[in-house]
């Protein structure tokens, strides 16, 4: 999946870098040092965006570390090894026509800010 | 031709108010604002002009003028004042009650403190059960949990969209 340079600067403001990251034909967004909402611990830590369908969800948003916040999730994916790195992640179906990287960030980030 | 004789480089308006005397036309202008001292190259400023001299925005802070003899005036942010007024010793600032915050791009006023997401949200005739609100605080925007008090200072900037995702 190719993003314009627009698409990749707006996701770049939530974290300090940017890179692809593909395996298994996915090409996964590896954002470092993502920026957590409010509530958050830790308030930062890496993520592995995957824009398209994996593990039954349309998207998914992998981080490097379980995450605690404001409401308990179901953490449902532990120890998922992509790019020779352990990922865990909570069941949180996004489901936007056409998102930006951004956009569809933002939709995982409403789980740990939201309570169903 | 400027027919103004500029007699000083610098004067500090604090002085002549306490003397009583005029201001002179000067070409930088020294101002007490709180406790910080402000330069001004012109003899008119506006209020927002001033607040900004000190860091500070109509939206979170009111600006008062201080007169010899303990008389004070509410400056509005877009009044202009005549720096070299007789008697104008400097300005403070204070905390507004009701502040202006940004939601979408617009402006809406609200009680400063902690203010719940969905008195928040109410402003703009929402509620969190179907959008989420956004702050852009430091960085790019970042949803705000539904049940965290936001604390509201005056001049934020939030962004309100339509709930998207659930736990599934």
């Amino acid at each position: 999946m190719a993003y314009s340079q627009e698409q990749i600067d707006e996701i770049k403001r939530y974290c300090e870098k940017v890179s692809a990251l593909s395996e298994g034909g996915i090409t996964f967004l590896l954002l470092e040092k993502l920026r957590l909402p409010a509530g958050c611990e830790p308030s930062v830590c890496d993520a592995l965006l995957c824009p398209v369908s994996r593990d039954g969800y349309p998207s998914r948003l992998y981080l490097s570390v379980q995450v605690s916040s404001r409401y308990s999730r179901n953490w449902n994916m532990t120890n998922a090894r992509i790019g020779e790195r352990n990922w865990v992640a909570f069941s949180w179906r996004v489901d936007i026509p056409n998102p930006s990287p951004a956009q569809l960030l933002i939709a995982h980030l409403m789980g740990f800010t939201k309570e169903k | 031709m400027n027919d103004i004789e500029i007699a000083e480089q610098e004067v500090d308006i604090f002085e002549f108010a306490e003397r009583g005397a005029e201001v002179p036309h000067a070409r930088r202008y020294r101002i007490r604002i709180d406790c910080e001292i402000a330069i001004f190259d012109t003899s008119h400023a506006s209020g927002e002009a001033i607040l900004r001299k000190v860091g500070k925005r109509p939206c979170g802070f009111e600006l008062v003028a201080e007169f010899r003899h303990c008389e004070n005036e509410v400056v509005e942010p877009h009044e202009i004042v005549d720096l070299r007024q007789r008697g104008l010793k400097g300005f403070i600032t204070a905390h507004k009650e009701i502040v202006t915050i940004t939601i979408n791009d617009k402006p809406y006023r609200i009680e400063r403190g902690e203010r719940t997401v969905a008195q928040i949200l109410t402003l703009i005739g929402q509620t969190p059960e179907t959008y989420v609100l956004m702050e852009e605080k430091d960085g790019p925007p970042l949803p705000l949990p539904a049940n965290l008090p936001v604390k509201v200072c005056g001049c934020e900037i939030f962004h309100a969209q339509v709930q998207s995702g659930g736990s599934s």
